[in-house]
């Protein structure tokens, strides 16, 4: 099982048309700015193509692409070079703004689309489970996010309250 | 024991973990869920009741 096979696999899906765009999120998007920390899954976020006169957005291509290359479902993951894939639409603004402004970054020669550090730190203060505070954490001592395009970020999907109520609770002793 | 050393230290191996090439981490979260599979004996994530996983963004289709 190699990421990067999932990663070449998306690429050829956008080059032939299959889809849009899109950016890697989740803890395998995180992994590109911290230290790995142990998923079991990866998360694609994709703008689905319309079919032509279809008026609902599906991701039946996509899913027809993957089973006619040997993928295969599982529940509702499909399993691409061994991972267990999850295609999923942007379903807030946030998500939708992390995924036009997607950075490309170069994995040996493989252009992977991912989330900006900024925008993967605003997707978990917004997504506020556990795992999602941890994480921010490890944005915050990481060093890695640019503290005006995080606080614009902030300013744009009303997080500054949340922001707060997160700096108090967990950065209290910085202050 | 100096806890605060020891905490300095793990920052310190989590920042060497995180400068390492985006390939060579990408690789290592290979072997992680391998291992992750070896030890919970499932290649993915569990929808069993009662078990913490991450959820799927809602989908709210845009309204014209």
């Amino acid at each position: 099982m190699k990421i990067q096979d999932v990663i070449a696999t998306i690429n050829q899906m956008q080059a032939e048309g299959v889809i849009d765009c899109y950016a890697i999120g989740g803890a395998v998007g995180a992994t590109f700015y911290l230290e790995p920390v142990a998923t079991l899954d990866v998360d694609i976020f994709v703008a689905f193509r319309a079919e032509p006169g279809a008026i609902i957005v599906s991701p039946k291509p996509l899913f027809d692409y993957l089973k006619a290359r040997g993928a295969t479902m599982m529940g509702e993951y499909i399993m691409v070079a061994g991972w267990p894939v999850q295609f999923l639409p942007p379903g807030t603004p946030l998500v939708e703004e992390a995924l036009g402004q997607a950075v490309v970054r170069d994995v040996e020669g493989i252009p992977a689309r991912v989330f900006s550090a900024e925008h993967l730190a605003a997707i978990a203060l917004q997504t506020r489970r556990a795992k999602d505070k941890a994480r921010l954490l490890q944005f915050i001592e990481a060093g890695v996010l640019d503290a005006q395009r995080f606080q614009e970020i902030l300013d744009r999907n009303s997080l500054v309250d949340t922001w707060r109520r997160f700096e108090r609770q967990f950065l209290g002793e910085q202050q | 024991m100096n806890l605060q050393k020891i905490l300095e230290s793990k920052r310190a191996l989590r920042q060497v973990h995180a400068a390492r090439p985006i390939a060579e981490k990408l690789r290592m979260l290979d072997v992680l869920r391998e291992r992750e599979v070896a030890i919970r004996g499932t290649g993915t994530p569990s929808t069993a009741p009662g078990i913490l996983r991450e959820a799927a963004v809602p989908w709210h289709p845009k309204s014209k």
